[in-house]
């Protein structure tokens, strides 16, 4: 992040533990993600991941130090400012969906912000045409299937305008093409200017979307900076106990047998690109 | 130590590691009965006594008696000023918007409220003394189907689960701007059907979940099951049993004979 531009999220020396425990889930965050950044935060169960995007939203208060969200200190804004700031879609759809249809369960938030109808209904339409759903606006949410749920989930966020998203595990539990829409989605919101953050367990996610990547682990931040740097760093993903994605390393092998490959390939079309050039290269020595 | 949610108290007491569970519900249930047989508050207060001394000889502490006896106190306000306005034998002790208040009407409303007591503090100190798995193990050998147990033993589980999964509905309604302390009572109770609708949907789906991976398990395929921990009845046992059932008959007679009534015709 640059110095000029002010970040939208700044934690200052956050720590936090849960309860009497003497282990805390994070300890000493210092952060600043600045407005339209997308961020992963990546890291093996444990690591404190989930506990630092709670913070985000004031679900969660640091123990310590102080987390600065949109310019309000968690500590001290209420719910009802926090809300309009930040969007958070939860892992599981269904811990949320409730209303007897499609369309009102995206306008319960903008309902909850007390927005006039006109407003709700504006929001409603908008998110329900970005996530492609706005033929099911009168279907009952639960006879959607999976990936139709977790997109529902993400549209009644959306539906709040809210200048941060917070995605936890975006595409569990989704298949190829669940996963590429949820992903499309939030880039797409994303160049609207909002600041996406998403919390995986998928590398290839990180690889194909996220342009900066924070690696965590014991409760700290191991690594923080451009997914393609962060990614070529294989120590400290190993002590993150993480890999980079599968086709990195089928790259990092073929180099060992005399391919000359740069180090940075992390997508697939990156790799089908540089195999075809060293192909080539072979070809006319 | 138990799985789940309960509030039993791991203690090395007698009553605790020793006494059946069969035994212990069978106590229980004749504190209910006795405390159905009598109307007077200083039967019904000896009796609570003697329970509450019976939880504090299993090592209970009497602050975990506190919830319960609060809780009953609002029992005894409720029956000292709902029962004058029903019973009016006895003398007249004052008169309120024309309606007499007699000491017969108090001391009935007492009694209702010590009843309500009794009870409680005799349920809590059975399940502070017994462990859910002793609790099924128990009525499974009563005669209970092994089924019937699972499904007890699994509720019993379950709310230490039901509970994480309200915790991260209430996250999910709050970061989408649900702020149920605030608007009318109504209002308010409108909200929480974002929070219980979720949870009953979620409850049923662990429930399905649960069901389809003891099926894949192969539960029910056989008749007869066999328990991790087994239970005896000792001659303590029986001869506990056997004080319980006394007691009772003799509450039976005393109350045939008008002995600890103070209202005819009332239970």
């Amino acid at each position: 992040m640059s110095n000029s531009q002010s970040p939208i999220i700044e934690m200052r020396d956050v720590s936090h533990s849960y309860g009497e425990s003497k282990t805390p889930a994070l300890d000493h965050i210092n952060l600043r993600i600045a407005p339209g950044d997308f961020v992963a935060f990546i890291g093996q169960n444990g690591a404190g991941k989930t506990t630092l995007a709670k913070m985000l939203n004031g679900t969660l208060i640091p123990t310590s130090g102080d987390v600065i969200v949109g310019g309000h200190n968690t500590r001290e804004a209420g719910l009802d400012v926090l809300a309009r700031i930040v969007g958070f879609v939860y892992q599981n759809p269904d811990q949320q969906i409730f209303s007897k249809t499609v369309r009102d369960e995206v306008a319960f938030g903008p309902r909850c912000l007390g927005l006039d109808q006109a407003e709700i209904e504006k929001r409603v339409r908008h998110a329900l045409e970005l996530v492609g759903m706005e033929k099911d606006a009168e279907t009952y949410p639960f006879l959607l299937g999976r990936g139709q749920r977790q997109k529902l989930a993400v549209a009644a966020v959306i539906s709040m305008s809210t200048s941060i998203l917070v995605v936890d595990e975006p595409t569990t539990g989704l298949d190829l093409r669940g996963t590429r829409s949820i992903m499309n989605l939030l880039c797409q919101w994303n160049q609207e200017g909002r600041s996406i953050i998403i919390i995986t367990h998928d590398m290839n996610i990180v690889a194909e979307y996220a342009r900066r990547t924070v690696v965590m682990a014991g409760s700290r931040i191991l690594a923080d900076g451009p997914t393609r740097q962060v990614m070529a760093d294989v120590e400290i993903l190993k002590q993150a106990f993480l890999e980079p994605p599968q086709i990195t390393r089928v790259m990092n092998a073929l180099r060992g047998r005399g391919f000359q490959f740069p180090k940075n390939v992390f997508t697939v079309s990156e790799f089908y690109e540089e195999f075809k050039k060293a192909l080539t290269e072979r070809r006319e020595p | 130590m138990p799985v789940g949610y309960s509030i039993y108290v791991d203690t090395p007491s007698s009553i605790h590691q020793k006494v059946d569970p069969r035994t212990k519900l069978v106590a229980m249930i004749a504190i209910f009965a006795l405390a159905m047989e009598f109307q007077h508050p200083l039967i019904l207060g000896l009796l609570m006594t003697m329970v509450i001394l019976v939880g504090i000889s299993a090592h209970l502490s009497f602050m975990r008696f506190l919830p319960i006896l609060i809780g009953a106190s609002w029992f005894l306000i409720l029956g000292v000023v709902i029962w004058p306005a029903y019973i009016h034998q006895g003398r007249v002790v004052a008169t309120l918007f024309g309606l007499n208040i007699t000491s017969d009407g108090l001391l009935f409303g007492v009694a209702m409220g010590l009843r309500v007591g009794l009870l409680l503090t005799a349920a809590g100190v059975w399940m502070m003394t017994t462990s859910p798995q002793k609790m099924t193990l128990g009525l499974l050998k009563m005669g209970l189907p092994y089924k019937a147990g699972l499904t007890m033993s699994t509720a019993i589980r379950f709310v230490p689960l039901i509970n994480a999964e309200r915790t991260k509905i209430i996250e999910a309604q709050r970061a989408r701007g649900l702020n149920v302390g605030r608007g009318s009572p109504l209002s308010r109770l409108r909200k929480y059907v974002a929070i219980i609708g979720p949870m009953v949907l979620r409850s049923v789906d662990l429930a399905e979940m649960l069901a389809t991976a003891m099926d894949a398990r192969g539960f029910g395929a056989r008749d007869g099951i066999t328990a991790i921990t087994e239970i005896e009845m000792t001659a303590w046992d029986w001869a506990i049993i056997a004080f319980c059932v006394i007691a009772v008959l003799i509450g039976l007679v005393l109350r045939l004979l008008g002995i600890g009534v103070i209202v005819k015709g009332f239970v």
